[in-house]
């Protein structure tokens, strides 16, 4: 990836942190998630490669901006999501998002794959980013904050 | 105040080579592939607000070239926020202009909430310090190169008078259509 725009929380700050460290990707900081969409998508369109982290409460938020952009002029986006209020995650108030996001995922059509923490992590993110490129479109990984101990 | 076309068109012949240009939906979409522009053109005809944050995302991706960002004030009140992330990333290279006329001109021309919102004041807050109000022709091809050069992030608002009965030219372009063909060299 050359642009990874962000919304964090706990974990994809920790996530951010990371990326942050590379001279190759370059962070953005965004103060809403359809706008770190639209910047990936623009990242890619001028002929870079964009990236979306976020959590899935500011998912939620990208209907719009994924069916009117991504979506409608097939611009590869690849993102990468905290699963808050999965049975992994210790705090209680983010349950009720939790228990929406596969649904939504499969409901907006949206590819996705629950980050597998058996396996190693970086070759789940070339395979998110691959199919990103090839379908032309999104495509999600979800992530645990297990899964980035 | 002044129409849109004449406005498009002041904007249209002060391109140079080195632009880009990314129009959010509605009018400036729908004009644009009449007026003979020079240098690529993404046009959004759906997703509002989205036309700042996608020029945002080009500019840090091509700094070598100049991304003209066209949003009208309908779509930026959706999500004024995003001027605070360009602000923070100061992108040099990034000139947006709003397209002020108080009106959803392409949903049936709905008046926006009849708030009296200082789009500079409101800029100038949100971190970006090259703001400029522009009225008229005349007024857009002084601001305009001036924004063009500034080497930080700008934003011109452009009052343009909202006209029921003007005969804007339906979307020409399918968004596969646009997608393909748009190209930076």
């Amino acid at each position: 990836m050359t642009l990874a725009a962000s919304v964090p929380d706990t974990w994809i700050g920790t996530l951010m942190a990371a990326v942050r460290r590379s001279p190759a990707i370059r962070a953005v900081d965004a103060a809403r998630e359809e706008e770190a969409v639209a910047i990936a998508c623009g990242a890619s369109l001028a002929g870079g490669r964009g990236a979306v982290l976020i959590q899935n409460a500011g998912l939620f938020n990208c209907g719009g901006v994924l069916a009117g952009l991504v979506d409608l002029y097939r611009i590869p986006c690849f993102f990468i999501v905290s699963y808050r209020g999965d049975r992994r995650d210790p705090v209680y108030y983010h349950e009720p998002k939790g228990r929406v996001t596969e649904p939504t995922l499969a409901a907006w059509r949206l590819p996705f794959a629950i980050a597998d923490r058996g396996a190693e992590l970086e070759g789940q993110v070339v395979r998110g980013v691959e199919a990103a490129e090839k379908s032309r479109g999104p495509f999600v990984l979800l992530i645990s904050g297990e899964d980035l101990a | 105040m002044t129409a849109r076309k004449p406005l498009l068109e002041a904007l249209v012949s002060m391109l140079a080579p080195s632009d880009v240009v990314v129009s959010c939906l509605g009018a400036n979409s729908r004009y644009l592939p009449h007026l003979a522009v020079p240098v690529p053109v993404f046009a959004l005809c759906d997703s509002m607000g989205a036309a700042i944050p996608l020029a945002l995302g080009m500019a840090l991706e091509r700094p070598d070239r100049n991304v003209v960002a066209l949003e009208g004030d309908g779509s930026l009140l959706m999500c004024p926020n995003v001027l605070a992330t360009v602000a923070a990333c100061r992108p040099a290279n990034l000139t947006a202009l709003l397209w002020v006329n108080g009106h959803y001109e392409s949903s049936g021309g709905q008046s926006l909430p009849s708030a009296p919102v200082d789009w500079p004041v409101l800029a100038r807050g949100l971190g970006i310090a090259h703001v400029e109000r522009v009225g008229d022709v005349a007024g857009l091809r002084q601001a305009f190169p001036r924004a063009r050069d500034a080497r930080e992030p700008t934003l011109l608002v452009v009052d343009v008078a909202f006209d029921p009965s003007e005969p804007i030219p339906p979307y020409s372009e399918r968004p596969d259509e646009i997608r393909a063909r748009f190209r930076i060299a």
